[in-house]
């Protein structure tokens, strides 16, 4: 008789295959909950495909008119996302100065900090956005703040992070050379930490470009509202050709930061 | 001679339940050359930075230069910090700034918040950086970033800013365990050197026993955070050094002493 050889040992095979049933089972009550068929997309294939090549397809100009309108709105876009960054990251660096044990002069609030950036954190700007437009009304201003507040969220975490990596160590010699908090700040932990604070900035500045068209179409101003007017009215050959020009923005940003953000790190 | 350091029954408790210093009391005067040996984690640093507060000790008192350091607080803290300088291990500089910004740090304790936080330090001031790092060699590297040092140099310019501090008291932590031989020996001396010119006392954490037996005008041993032995290098014996390490001498690695220099000079 010959017994086969196990390649992996048995308790850790089933835990294998304990982990593959679940998934399964995951999926499938997961699909049953959301009540999700993959037969839908292919009764309704027709509907689908009409859509895309009669009401998408191909990408129309809209009048001539129009299209200084929709550029600057672009450039609306922009500016938001980078005037609520710049803001959200002067604010973060105050902020996270006051979020590590290992930097703040008031070691035992770290924690509070922290949680408070992570709570703002988890809720997404485009729920800050919502809650701020039934609020204090539609307008990029409050775009903005809701931009400003996620981001802030986020870079105070970054920014912590940052500082725990860099620059215990010399931060322990500014002290021992009697140095105050704010000279420690400026001369050693800004030093130290300027480039990766940067990157986090660049990389915000990324993510918020594609945020504040969303935060946009709810009411934002900028290409967003543009593009979500479009869809309203129909006009979805002309809101395609939007698409691709907020695709290429973002695109283009994307390139130019990661390039700084290379330039930055060497 | 006048006390300018000096230990009253000195502890330190960790929250994690470690006693690093039990009881220590010493006295440290002007000139003196102190070197601290003991284990790993028999409170040499702990003790080291008792003396300027880095690390608040639990009960006892620190008296530095006549006040009580262990009781202060904010700026007078601040200033009593300004006459202890420091030297670390890993030297501690921020690598990002140039030699110059970094030996200028010295200053920082001495200058009003915001002066010091916009680096505006005075002409005199940096006059006196140039001469400091001409005399420790490093004129040519004064606007290189830290980061393009080699260790031995990166210890110099830790040197110069401790220098800068005109401190009366200097703390060194280990200012030569990462060093290699020759840059060490630099070190050692230059550090002599200072203390003897510029009449700076002078504590120096060791683990390495030959060389606090050449440097020293004094040894403390420290044992589970006990001072175990205190007296000169001659009368560190034997005995002494398997009561500070709890092993005797044949198990500790030890270079250029008495018995090895024979077998040094063969191999040569």
């Amino acid at each position: 008789m010959t017994k086969r050889i196990p390649l992996i040992a048995r308790d850790l095979r089933k835990l294998y295959t304990g982990f593959l049933i679940a998934a399964v089972v995951l999926f499938l009550v997961c699909s049953f909950l959301t009540e999700f068929n993959v037969m839908t997309l292919i009764a309704n294939g027709d509907a689908f495909w009409e859509f895309v090549t009669e009401d998408f397809l191909p990408p129309a100009l809209p009048k001539s008119s129009r299209i200084p309108g929709i550029l600057s709105s672009v450039l609306v876009t922009l500016a938001l996302a980078m005037s609520a960054t710049t803001i959200a990251a002067v604010l973060a660096f105050f902020v996270s100065l006051f979020g590590s044990e290992k930097v703040s002069p008031f070691p035992r609030a770290a924690r509070f900090v922290r949680g408070f950036a992570t709570f703002l954190r988890n809720i997404p700007a485009l729920v800050w956005a919502f809650i701020l437009f039934s609020s204090l009304g539609i307008g990029t201003g409050v775009g903005f703040v809701a931009l400003c507040i996620t981001s802030f969220a986020f870079m105070v975490r970054a920014f912590v992070e940052t500082m725990e990596d860099v620059s215990q160590d010399c931060v322990e010699s500014l002290q021992a050379v009697g140095a105050t908090f704010p000279q420690r700040v400026s001369q050693a932990i800004l030093p130290s930490c300027l480039n990766g604070f940067l990157s986090w900035f660049l990389y915000c500045v990324e993510v918020n470009i594609r945020a504040s068209t969303i935060v946009g179409m709810v009411g934002g101003g900028g290409v967003g509202l543009t593009l979500f007017s479009y869809i309203k009215s129909f006009r979805y050959d002309i809101a395609l050709s939007i698409i691709l020009l907020v695709a290429a923005m973002v695109i283009m940003v994307d390139q130019i930061t990661a390039r700084l953000r290379k330039e930055i790190m060497k | 001679m006048e006390a300018i350091l000096k230990f009253d029954q000195v502890s330190k408790d960790y929250p994690n339940g470690v006693h690093a210093l039990k009881k220590v009391s010493f006295e440290v005067s002007e000139g003196e050359f102190v070197s601290v040996i003991g284990p790993s984690g028999s409170g040499k640093s702990t003790l080291l930075r008792a003396i300027n507060r880095l690390i608040p000790v639990s009960s006892g008192t620190v008296w530095l230069d006549g006040q009580a350091v262990s009781a202060q607080k904010g700026k007078k803290l601040r200033e009593q910090r300004c006459k202890v300088g420091m030297i670390f291990q890993n030297y501690n500089l921020v690598y990002s700034l140039s030699v110059l910004q970094n030996v200028l740090h010295g200053r920082l304790g001495y200058m009003s918040g915001l002066k010091g936080v916009f680096g505006l330090y005075s002409e005199q001031d940096k006059q006196e950086a140039l001469d400091l790092l001409e005399e420790l060699g490093l004129e040519q590297f004064c606007y290189n970033r830290a980061s393009d040092l080699s260790g031995g140099q990166k210890q110099r310019v830790g040197i110069a800013r401790a220098i800068m501090q005109k401190p009366k008291l200097l703390l060194c932590d280990e200012p030569i365990a990462s060093l290699d031989p020759s840059s060490a020996k630099t070190i050692m001396d230059l550090l002599r050197d200072m203390s003897q010119k510029r009449k700076i006392a002078c504590i120096v954490n060791l683990h390495q026993l030959d060389v606090a037996v050449k440097y020293s005008t004094r040894i403390i041993g420290l044992s589970k955070g006990e001072i175990v032995f205190d007296g000169t290098p001659e009368e560190l014996d034997d005995r002494t050094i398997e009561k500070i390490y709890g092993t005797s001498r044949e198990n500790l690695m030890m270079g250029g002493t008495a018995d090895d220099k024979a077998d040094t000079v063969d191999c040569a």
